[in-house]
């Protein structure tokens, strides 16, 4: 049964010309992990803000639990958030922080002090209940954060970008532990993001937001692999996209400027043949190495650069007007091609997406 | 910087501060040389015994406690709201509160004495009788006069302390943790305003007790007027309070300093 459920939600803001969110619908089921991917200004935040209470929308509605909370304030939601910047309480304490949701509800004392005691140990910060924020590190601020977000025992957690503010590794390891914590108490979560690598690492589902309206909304292998608009396919991961046109619909065929190459026929179904499409593929599905009778795409061109990116190193093949990136899993014995050389590149068609 | 460039930084320094030194070490002389051919306390003595310093000084400290108090349920709100949800009238706040500065007190004084010495009317229908017929109502005009004088100092102090934490955060952190209004302003926003509402209760305190135009033409027995008294009659001990009041803001200026080191640690960010 749907837990969250936003209908048509818009919004509008105050002498703006365009929606900042337009015709959003989004069903989240109990103890999902949903995020929102997007580029900045694409109305990710505002949705979440809309959830939080702190926009309303302009229309359309928002219920929990099948109850319509749209129109209800943000301190009557219960709903737990964690912000960018901590938004920790500078004249409080750690523990005074965490438990400051509770001591507005007017919890007992002996109550509040057993659930921050609970919560700094969830987030293992025990022996640091007396500091001040200023005491600690930006991850463990943020720590603190999202302790103090859940102390409530919300129904519903927001985290808008909570990892932008910190460093790359603190990232990696925060980013797990929050997915840890959010399996241990199963509670529903709607995290920002602009981080593809975050939403995808983290989601059971990915909404991807462009310009105030839904992309596609779905698991992150499925977004990754099987983007369905040219948007998608450019945001979430690296992406070759390249204008061809359709040869032989019934066959696959694709002319991509001087070469034929072959794709799935399923996805030219309903084109003819001399329509234009645009044809992507990965980086890491393209081989300069043949694996054999699959790779049965084949690309000649000369190295512009070699881009050493760590996991992989990425290649710049010229290929007539077109430049095709090619990433080769790093190992110790790859022989990386020389700037300037000539180079044949291979690929499968069920590594080809066309696009609408 | 180089070495040239120094010397002329320090040279500046030391002319600034004689400028500012020199008059208050000639006053302080001036005031030890009550008794003719020897330097001595004297002046003090004599201005302390005075009851009328006790009686205007007192008087004065609880005009300005007044004045602190009502600024303060003014100025706080109102800049909480501007920085929260009306940043587009920061610039018409800000010019209305620089107004005491641009208006002379002269003119502030004159205003109120033609608006409050006769009955308030609104289209004939009188609100309130004269203000300025009792004590206890002139007091009232003059603590809302002081509140006006003391806006710019007062809204730039609380403005600055909100300006510097993310107030719209902090109040949305509160809010979604069950909090309304009133607890985020009194649990979140104040005890972290602590300091910038000292300097601007401080700095209100400073002005209205060293105030001499409102005080004289609305006939308050404040410490300004009989500072002045005391500088047309007794030389000598009027030197002598100037220094005192030297002093007292001196002891203003160090609380703030000393408030302002301990609480010197970032609101956010880590170590």
């Amino acid at each position: 049964m749907t837990f969250l459920a936003l209908t048509n939600v818009c919004k509008v803001f105050p002498n703006a010309t365009t929606p900042a969110v337009d015709n959003f619908n989004l069903k989240v089921e109990r103890g999902e992990f949903i995020s929102f991917l997007g580029p900045s200004g694409c109305g990710k935040t505002t949705t979440l803000r809309m959830v939080a209470g702190f926009e309303f929308p302009t229309a359309g509605a928002i219920t929990i639990d099948g109850k319509d909370i749209t129109g209800v304030r943000p301190n009557q939601r219960n709903i737990g958030m964690v912000f960018q910047s901590y938004a920790l309480f500078p004249n409080m304490t750690v523990a005074d922080n965490i438990g400051f949701g509770l001591k507005v509800k007017g919890t007992p004392k002996a109550e509040i002090k057993q659930r921050v005691a609970e919560m700094l140990t969830l987030i293992k910060l025990e022996q640091l209940g007396g500091r001040y924020p200023y005491q600690l590190s930006g991850g463990q601020q943020q720590r603190v954060a999202l302790a103090r977000a859940l102390a409530i025992r919300p129904q519903l957690l927001l985290l808008d970008e909570p990892l932008s503010a910190l460093d790359a590794k603190i990232r990696v390891s925060l980013r797990n532990e929050i997915r840890a914590i959010q399996r241990q108490l199963g509670i529903t979560t709607i995290y920002v993001t602009h981080d593809q690598e975050e939403a995808l690492s983290l989601s059971d589902r990915v909404v991807v937001m462009n310009a105030g309206v839904i992309e596609q909304i779905g698991a992150p292998f499925e977004v990754y692999n099987f983007p369905k608009t040219a948007f998608v396919a450019s945001f979430v991961g690296t992406l070759n996209i390249f204008d061809a046109r359709v040869d032989d619909p019934a066959r696959g065929v694709l002319r991509l400027a001087d070469a034929t190459i072959l794709v799935e026929p399923t996805h030219l179904s309903g084109l003819r043949a001399g329509d234009a499409v645009k044809v992507a593929m990965r980086p890491e599905m393209i081989h300069i190495e043949s694996t054999g009778a699959v790779d049965e795409n084949v690309l000649t061109g000369v190295v512009e650069n070699v881009a050493f990116l760590g996991a992989v190193a990425r290649i710049h093949l010229r290929v007539g007007e077109m430049t095709v990136l090619v990433d080769e899993f790093n190992n110790p014995h790859l022989a990386v091609p020389a700037v300037g050389s000539t180079l044949t590149c291979y690929f499968a068609r069920e590594g080809c997406i066309v696009l609408s | 910087m180089s070495q040239r460039a120094g010397w002329f930084a320090w040279l500046i320094f030391v002319i600034g501060a004689l400028y500012f030194i020199l008059p208050l070490f000639g006053t302080f002389v001036f005031s030890l040389q009550k008794v003719r051919g020897s330097l001595g306390f004297s002046a003090y003595e004599a201005a302390f015994a005075n009851p009328d310093f006790l009686r205007t000084f007192l008087f004065s400290s609880l005009i300005a406690a007044l004045t602190i108090i009502v600024s303060l349920a003014l100025i706080v709100p109102t800049a909480f709201w501007v920085n929260l949800r009306m940043p587009r009238w920061r610039g018409v706040v800000e010019f209305i509160t620089l107004l005491p500065f641009v208006i002379p007190a002269i003119v502030l004084v004159f205003g109120v004495i033609r608006t409050y010495g006769k009955p308030l009317t609104l289209f004939g229908i009188p609100l309130l009788p004269p203000l300025l017929n009792t004590e206890l109502s002139t007091n009232i005009v003059l603590v809302a006069a002081y509140t006006v004088l003391s806006l710019p100092y007062m809204y730039r102090a609380t403005d600055n302390g909100l300006r510097a934490m993310d107030v719209r955060t902090l109040a949305e952190a509160a809010q979604s943790l069950g909090a309304n209004w009133f607890t985020v302003l009194a649990r979140v926003i104040l005890p972290n305003l602590r300091t910038a509402l000292l300097s601007g209760a401080l700095l209100t305190f400073a002005i209205v007790i060293g105030e001499y135009t409102i005080a004289a033409f609305l006939a308050r027995p404040m410490f300004g007027p009989y500072l002045q008294l005391q500088v047309r009659n007794r030389a000598y001990e009027a030197a002598a309070l100037t220094i005192v009041a030297f002093a007292l803001t001196w002891v203003a200026m160090g609380i703030i300093d000393l408030i302002t080191r301990q609480r010197a640690t970032p609101l956010t960010g880590g170590r």
